[in-house]
């Protein structure tokens, strides 16, 4: 069983580190709104999938490396992806069993509310972005998360 | 078949609140305390190292493909190139012929006046990484950090003018906060008359705005825009933008004035850190207190000692119109 966590935790440290790249990626400034939290759903997978792991521990460290990278409090990222990630993991039997659409919905209230959190802080901060841009991520996310998550369950099966 | 032994929720669920609770009071004390205090520094400060090769992973393939293409251009494109760079340099050359002397005869009149703006002492050259921060500030990451003595607030320029200022510090990494980010104000003072205001960013690389004129300001388009020098941050004289465009509603108080950045904020690529000479004269300006002004104090010779202590991000503060002159 010890080993078997072990397997495990590979392909999850992987693909977060690979998710972390993406998420400071340089892309054309016009697309940059467009930008998935690839990380955020890396994490959603995971709490999802296989939440034994240590999802949570995941969703906490992968929320610093982001407050880290990106500049902002730190602390932000960490706690949107926490609790986020708490949710994820409390609705994953539900979600294991939606359909493709209602998956996908769920992941944009969950993504919503990771933007939320983000906003909040934010602004509690005295930071506050009021571009309407960044409620444009949780939507493309929302719209990749049937990719991602076949993509990822490939690498999970291995 | 991972999936069916770990359906248990009896005793996942509590096990999970107890850890969600745990973890996100953990990450709010972190911003209670990164925010209000600052001892969380150092701690970000190992942290960026651990992010480092993680940056420069994504960072060097687009660098390497810029290596790549600057190595192969041809000998013509060398040729054109060198051929502007020469005639570049000889007009900064004859530019430069008078710099000596000017510089001399204005920190005269300054000592007369028993004002002094602080002057640039050194330099150093940094690299813009290959990397996107937030899509809603404009920052840039910078391979120069601590270790280079780069520290918060510093001025930074590029080849056209005033670029930022630097807004957190890692070991090998500095984050910029470029003019134009929503949240960065400088002052400024028209080259053509010398009337002072603050020019703020308004999250849009190619303009900043000068939000506290008053309408009948004598302020027109393709006025330039220098730094002043007020508050220490930045070096006095530096252009920092053209005014593109004046407009001015009868009903409103302030006039709506637009200014087109003199840095390249989107395209720069190396930017250079400045250094403030330390002057006998004026005890509050050689330190090089961090944050810009918020407003522009009435007279150069009083620099609220208190701005040292503010981080750059909180500078904007509602800064009245009635410091300008009409």
């Amino acid at each position: 069983m010890m080993r078997e966590a072990r397997i495990r935790r590979m392909p999850m440290a992987l693909s977060a580190l690979v998710a972390l790249a993406l998420a400071v990626l340089p892309i054309p400034t016009v697309l940059q709104a467009f930008r998935p939290d690839f990380l955020v759903l890396v994490v959603f997978y995971w709490s999802i999938e296989s939440p034994r792991a240590g999802g949570l521990t995941l969703a906490f460290m992968a929320g610093l490396a982001l407050d880290v990278i990106q500049g902002v409090v730190l602390g932000q990222h960490a706690l949107a992806l926490t609790l986020m990630a708490g949710w994820a993991t409390h609705l994953r039997l539900r979600i294991r069993v939606f359909s493709v659409l209602s998956q996908c919905l769920t992941i944009f209230a969950l993504l919503t509310g990771y933007q939320f959190v983000l906003f909040w802080v934010d602004g509690a901060t005295g930071n506050p972005v009021t571009a309407f841009g960044r409620w444009l991520a949780p939507v493309i996310g929302a719209l990749l998360w049937p990719v991602l998550n076949a993509l990822l369950g490939r690498v999970h099966e291995r | 078949m991972v999936a069916f032994r770990n359906t248990d929720p009896a005793g996942r669920t509590t096990g999970l609140l107890l850890r969600c609770v745990l973890y996100s009071l953990l990450a709010l004390c972190l911003i209670i305390v990164d925010k209000r205090y600052d001892h969380l520094g150092k701690i970000r400060r190992v942290l960026s190292i651990v992010a480092y090769p993680v940056q420069i992973a994504v960072a060097s393939p687009f660098e390497g493909w810029d290596w790549f293409r600057e190595s192969v251009t041809t000998r013509d494109a060398l040729r054109a190139d060198k051929t502007k760079l020469e005639g570049e340099l000889r007009v900064a050359q004859f530019r430069l012929q008078r710099y000596e002397a000017l510089e001399a005869e204005s920190q005269r009149l300054r000592a007369l006046r028993d004002s002094t703006a602080a002057i640039t002492d050194r330099f150093v050259i940094g690299n813009i990484m290959d990397l996107d921060l937030d899509p809603f500030r404009e920052r840039v990451l910078v391979d120069k950090g601590a270790q280079d003595g780069v520290f918060v607030g510093q001025a930074v320029l590029d080849s056209g003018g005033v670029f930022g200022q630097v807004a957190r510090v890692g070991q090998l990494t500095a984050e910029v906060i470029l003019l134009s980010d929503a949240t960065h104000a400088i002052p400024v003072q028209v080259n053509r008359n010398g009337l002072r205001t603050v020019a703020v960013g308004t999250g849009d690389m190619g303009r900043l705005k000068l939000p506290y004129l008053p309408t009948s300001a004598d302020v027109v388009a393709g006025d330039l825009l220098v730094t002043s020098g007020l508050g220490g941050g930045f070096p006095a004289g530096y252009p920092v933008g053209t005014v593109a465009d004046v407009k001015r509603d009868p009903a409103a108080s302030l006039a709506d004035v637009d200014v087109k950045p003199a840095a390249a904020l989107d395209r720069s690529r190396e930017l250079m850190f400045v250094w403030l000479k330390p002057q006998a004269a004026a005890p509050a300006k050689g330190a090089a207190p961090p944050a810009p002004q918020p407003s522009p104090p009435p007279s150069p010779g009083q620099t609220p000692a208190k701005q040292a202590s503010e981080p750059p991000k909180a500078a904007r503060v509602a800064p009245l119109p009635r410091a300008d002159q009409p």
